[in-house]
């Protein structure tokens, strides 16, 4: 869309989030609804981040701690089993990983430029002390 | 739809399809969403919203995008509780003529606002709605602070805390009035249900926001917000200091029914002492030097005899 300046603003202008007609937006999950170009659900902000959360699934006992506390709805649970993180929307905050209650915890803090096998690979083990 | 939502645990909680989209403009850490969050997921029913001026509303309606998946209004500073209320008139008048398409529907009207947007600005129409019984929920995101425009003191801030137009200095020890006490306040109007919640006790948040939405009348929600930005904190600690604020009891849970009847909802079973949640933000840090730190006892008793006050309250029923 070409982006309209400030001073082209239209008084009371009308965003509409979706395309079309949508009669059960509760009951529809993010992937099955049409959002219009209007909806941040289309925008990112993944270079607001200088570190970003690995989740390694071995370890996650699906508690959802991260996903009622993470700010920007980047924590993806689907039938009630956790399935990833949302990287375009993640600002690398680090809430979900400070909640998460697993040892070793599941999800970790890494530099944006690190590589998610080679980290997942090398997880840190239980910590034993703090157990 | 109108049936309220079941929610037993987390786990069930976690299959709620958001409609608050992410994307939008608040600081990393800011709790705002998570408390937004948790009261659009408490129910499958429609919902109208607004936003009055503040983070929230700038953060999340950047032209052009929006961040609501629901119909979200946005006028002044001071009258995103009266815009809902004249929603729901309306809405009250459409049923009542049959002009309604859908009227199986029942859609719920929430306004959302800072404490600069509720307990100063938009007082006098927060307080025209609860007074005129409007079926309407205001939620204050309650960060103690004008964070939009710079920290600005607002009447929530507490004593001793640095504010830009109260800082802590050499003279001054920064804010000096003591925070309003808009639960009650609120509750004097006689509505019925007026509470202060926590995004960490989301069990807790959860049923009174259902509670609210399920009575006929006006319903006032107090949530502490803890702002990384203006009380210095580290993005990654707000859950952390949240439990610190209701641990403390500095934010103490509880809820009013019909005005008198108050409830407290949460006991922490190991109290943290105030000093603990005001060594954790960088805006009392000024409190820990020598001549300042009689101001830290005078908070201890503050919290203790206003939690006696609460536990008072709650046994005489009154």
């Amino acid at each position: 869309m070409a982006k309209k300046g400030w001073d082209e603003f239209e008084i009371g202008a009308m965003l509409r989030t979706f395309d079309g007609k949508i009669d059960d937006i509760a009951g529809t999950q993010q992937e099955d609804r049409a959002y219009s170009e209007n909806s941040s659900y289309t925008a990112s902000v993944a270079d607001w981040r200088l570190i970003k959360p690995i989740f390694n699934k071995d370890y996650c006992i699906d508690c959802q701690f991260c996903w009622i506390y993470c700010p920007d709805v980047s924590i993806i649970a689907r039938d009630k089993k956790l399935i990833g993180v949302d990287m375009d929307h993640c600002k690398g905050c680090g809430i979900c990983v400070e909640v998460c209650p697993t040892n070793p915890k599941s999800l970790l803090m890494f530099p944006e430029q690190a590589d998610e096998e080679t980290e997942i690979a090398s997880w840190p083990k239980k910590d034993e002390e703090e157990a | 739809m109108s049936e309220m939502k079941k929610i037993k645990n987390l786990k069930e909680f976690s299959t709620s399809a958001d409609r608050f989209e992410g994307a939008n403009l608040l600081c990393p850490g800011c709790a705002h969403s998570i408390i937004v969050r948790e009261v659009l997921n408490a129910t499958n029913d429609d919902l109208i919203l607004s936003a009055s001026t503040g983070c929230l509303e700038v953060c999340t309606a950047v032209y052009p995008y929006t961040s609501w998946d629901a119909s979200w209004i946005h006028i002044g500073f001071e009258n995103g509780s009266t815009a809902v209320a004249g929603a729901e008139s309306m809405y009250k008048a459409l049923k009542n003529k049959g002009r309604l398409k859908q009227p199986e529907r029942n859609p719920k009207f929430v306004s959302f606002a800072g404490d600069g947007a509720s307990y100063d600005i938009g007082f006098q129409w927060i307080s025209g709605c609860m007074e005129r019984g409007h079926n309407i929920m205001h939620v204050v995101l309650d960060n103690e602070v004008y964070a939009n425009t710079g920290g600005q003191r607002s009447s929530s801030t507490p004593i001793g805390s640095s504010a830009t137009t109260s800082p802590a200095g050499r003279v001054s020890y920064g804010e000096k009035k003591n925070k309003k006490d808009m639960v009650s306040i609120m509750a004097a109007h006689g509505i019925p249900y007026s509470a202060q919640v926590a995004p960490n006790k989301w069990k807790d948040m959860v049923k009174k926001i259902q509670h609210g939405f399920s009575v006929d009348g006006p319903v006032f929600i107090n949530a502490v917000s803890p702002c990384t930005t203006e009380w210095k904190f580290d993005p990654k600690d707000t859950m952390y200091i949240t439990d610190l604020s209701t641990d403390s009891l500095v934010f103490p849970l509880y809820e009013i029914i019909d005005g008198h009847e108050l409830n407290i909802t949460y006991r922490p079973k190991n109290v943290v002492p105030v000093e603990e949640y005001l060594a954790a933000q960088g805006r009392f840090k000024h409190l820990f030097k020598d001549e300042y730190k009689y101001l830290i006892k005078e908070w201890q008793e503050r919290v203790d005899s206003n939690w006696a006050y609460l536990q008072r309250r709650e046994e005489s029923r009154v």
